[in-house]
């Protein structure tokens, strides 16, 4: 696997060698590759290697990297559990995968941007009165057919007995 | 000259272990020197190419346990071509043909292929221990012959292999009538396992204290296993992929609830993103925890978990916990020694100099880490050493390289410089970032107990290198690649390779002229020029730069089994 060298493109390269060399990061992440220069050239860089499957950097062991590329190619493959969300007054609901978040914070925060709107849940402070132009309350089915607020029981436990959230108007 | 019979003299040396002190002593007099061969039980060759296997077993014919380094530690990251050596099968030969009683062996970075494991398990009637860290050329049959023929095996342990799984009936091979187990690490390997026979094995091994494994196992087997092992101090889950209402994450939970032993912790290799609250009941006793090969996991939850992990001493992790997340860890765990923070690919997760800050801050026993990360200053830096002089290993990887100090755009000498003036027991030192000739002045004039030095992108010119090699008299180790080091700094001091282990110099400014002038006047180095494919095919022009040179002191000469592509100078 050769390695082309790129010469320093500046001509001021040839100064004297106590210049702190320049930052040549961008230089790199352009691909400059000009091909092989025999002078010697204190500024002389390699280029960036352009095989992506034998990569040197960052300097950490393969399985480690591969790990993380693997699981980015998993995502879509990894356990999901989608529920059914309605809005009151809209007949057509959606789906959400309730695995694919890791709370409470992270589930009221994907429902607001699907709905547009601010969601009440029973972690909220108590200044309600002053999101009540456009909030909703977030409310589930569970195993038993009852609708209970969100947020009460530990974050577990409510995905081990949801069955599907609903989004009705605050009283 | 001794006062003592050689019997006594030889109890005394009993309690000397270290095979340094016994290095030392067996320098004292002729008379100790054959006292302490002959008694000598462990060995440790740093590379396996500095002497034959031959002369070793001459040496300490009492042998019982060899510890073996092959290629350079740049051969991780792919720096190495795969045929370049480090084969162990000349060793394992020659030991068999010896009449030593081998019991343990431990490589690091060789090749073992299934012939040599099969000759291994057959020659050595008290084999116990097998530890390969980073090997590679064997598959599982390979492991299959170790299973079936090691009569008394306590340890097998895997690390860092890449194997050819050819099929999962390995772990059916350990007879019935094994049961000494104390160790053993598969969780590398990717393939199937049969999982009945792991059951079995776990189930009649009553000495096992650390099982690690891969990804092949699921929740329901993990219970099980856990039920048959109550005893365990080492755990590595493979699959932590669960349905939360399941009775088998159920059952999973009240288990894990009564491994009250377990005080390590690793793996998660396949991991549901949320809840790992069944954990949190094991976190309270754990000292060691390595989360590095679970990208699954978020950043949210690895806070969680760590919030229940008050003894920590050794912490691997993903940098997706973020700096907030080193936060959390710098406010509990207290009894921190050593952490590692890897790359997890991910752009928008990474850690910067604020995480280390508060860590070296938080933690007063840190003295060893490893740290990849989008950034640092050398205010921060400054500050760590401050706040920590303990580090014997501080390496640390800035994702961007040649990255200067975003906020004063300088470079990061003062801020190494700093680190290796106040640590005055630093062993072990990687750089990074944009780096002058200036670090390498400051490590020569503080870093008086440097060993290894790991140097990429960075210096001026000859000056630098030639102010590590002056300065850092306990240097035994010295890798660098992509810096202006030429013939000046190669050729100043030579005598200085003798009194090293190693140095390997890549896209420097070396050229095959250096290297050949160095060659002829130390007979005792082996010079190896790495040469790949179309670099210096035809020209032998002395002017042209070595791509990758690799130089280490040795007692035996060129060796034989040198690949075409490496020519010893």
């Amino acid at each position: 696997m050769g390695r082309a060298r790129a010469a320093s493109c500046s001509s001021s390269s040839t100064e004297s060698s106590t210049q702190i060399r320049r930052n040549l990061s961008t230089d790199l992440r352009l691909g400059l590759s000009i091909s092989a220069s025999q002078q010697d050239d204190p500024f002389s860089l390699p280029s960036v290697g352009d095989d992506d499957q034998a990569s040197d950097w960052p300097p950490t062991k393969p399985l480690i990297m591969r790990r993380a590329l693997e699981e980015e190619e998993n995502e879509g493959s990894s356990a999901t559990f989608f529920v059914k969300v309605y809005m009151e007054g809209i007949p057509i609901g959606r789906k959400l995968d309730l695995l694919a978040h890791d709370g409470y914070h992270d589930l009221i925060r994907t429902l607001d941007y699907m709905f547009s709107t601010n969601i009440i849940w029973s972690e909220m402070d108590g200044s309600v009165s002053a999101y009540s132009e456009t909030c909703h309350v977030l409310t589930y089915e569970d195993k038993e057919g009852d609708w209970m607020m969100v947020g009460d029981v530990p974050w577990e436990m409510f995905l081990s007995t949801v069955r599907r959230l609903k989004i009705t108007r605050a009283m | 000259m001794n006062y003592f019979p050689d019997e006594v003299i030889e109890h005394v040396f009993d309690f000397v272990t270290s095979q340094k002190d016994r290095n030392a002593v067996s320098l004292v007099c002729k008379s100790w020197y054959k006292i302490e061969r002959l008694s000598r039980q462990s060995v440790f060759i740093g590379n396996c190419y500095a002497i034959s296997p031959e002369r070793v077993i001459g040496r300490f014919p009492g042998l019982k346990s060899l510890t073996l380094k092959g290629k350079p530690h740049f051969a991780d990251f792919n720096l190495l071509p795969y045929d370049w050596g480090g084969w162990v099968y000349p060793w394992v030969e020659a030991l068999a043909k010896s009449r030593v009683g081998l019991e343990e062996l431990r490589l690091k970075r060789m090749v073992v292929s299934d012939d040599c494991l099969e000759l291994l398990s057959r020659s050595f009637v008290n084999f116990k221990s097998l530890v390969l860290v980073s090997c590679e050329g064997f598959t599982t049959d390979g492991l299959a012959a170790i299973a079936a023929n090691c009569r008394y095996l306590r340890e097998l342990d895997l690390q860092e292999i890449e194997v050819d799984d050819n099929r999962g009936q390995w772990i059916s091979c350990f007879p019935d009538s094994c049961t000494s187990l104390v160790s053993l690490n598969f969780s590398c390997l990717k393939g199937e396992i049969n999982l009945t026979a792991l059951e079995r094995l776990v189930a009649r091994s009553p000495n096992l204290k650390s099982l690690r494994l891969n990804r092949a196992v699921p929740l329901d087997t993990l219970q099980k296993l856990l039920m048959r092992a109550p005893q365990l101090v080492d755990l590595g889950i493979g699959s932590f992929v669960y349905d939360p209402s399941s009775e088998a994450y159920i059952k999973l939970k009240a288990t894990l609830v009564k491994c009250k032993s377990i005080r390590s912790l690793s793996g998660f290799l396949e991991v549901v993103p949320c809840c790992l609250s069944a954990i949190h009941p094991v976190c309270q006793n754990l000292t060691s925890l390595n989360l590095s090969y679970a990208p699954g996991i978020h950043g949210n939850e690895l806070i969680k978990l760590i919030r229940f992990c008050r003894k920590l001493e050794r912490l691997w992790i993903l940098d997706s916990i973020g700096d907030r997340g080193l936060g959390v860890v710098a406010f509990t765990c207290k009894e921190l020694q050593e952490l590692r923070v890897f790359p997890s690919g991910v752009d928008n997760a990474a850690v910067t100099e604020e995480g280390l800050v508060a860590i070296s801050a938080g933690c007063p026993k840190l003295h060893s880490l490893l740290y990849f990360c989008q950034q640092m200053t050398n205010a921060a830096l400054i500050t760590v050493a401050k706040n920590n002089s303990n580090f014997t290993r501080f390496r640390l990887c800035i994702l961007d390289r040649e990255k200067p100090d975003p906020v004063t755009m300088q470079p990061l000498d003062e801020g190494f410089g700093a680190i290796v003036q106040s640590c005055k027991r630093l062993r072990r030192l990687s750089l990074s970032g944009l780096l002058t000739d200036q670090v390498f002045l400051y490590i020569g004039m503080y870093a008086e107990q440097l060993e290894m030095l790991s140097i990429a992108f960075a210096g001026n010119s000859d000056k630098g290198m030639l102010y590590v090699l002056n300065g850092c008299k306990k240097l035994r180790k010295l890798e660098i690649r992509d810096s202006p080091f030429g013939n000046t700094a190669l050729l100043t001091d030579v005598g200085k390779y003798e009194t090293m282990r190693s140095l390997w110099m890549s896209s420097c400014e070396v050229t095959l002229g250096g290297c050949q002038t160095l060659a002829k006047k130390m007979p005792r180095l082996n010079v190896e020029i790495i040469n790949e494919d179309d670099q210096m095919e035809f020209s032998l022009d002395d002017r042209q730069k070595v791509g990758k040179m690799y130089l280490y002191r040795t007692l035996v000469g060129p060796r034989k089994d040198a690949p075409d592509f490496v020519w010893t100078l």
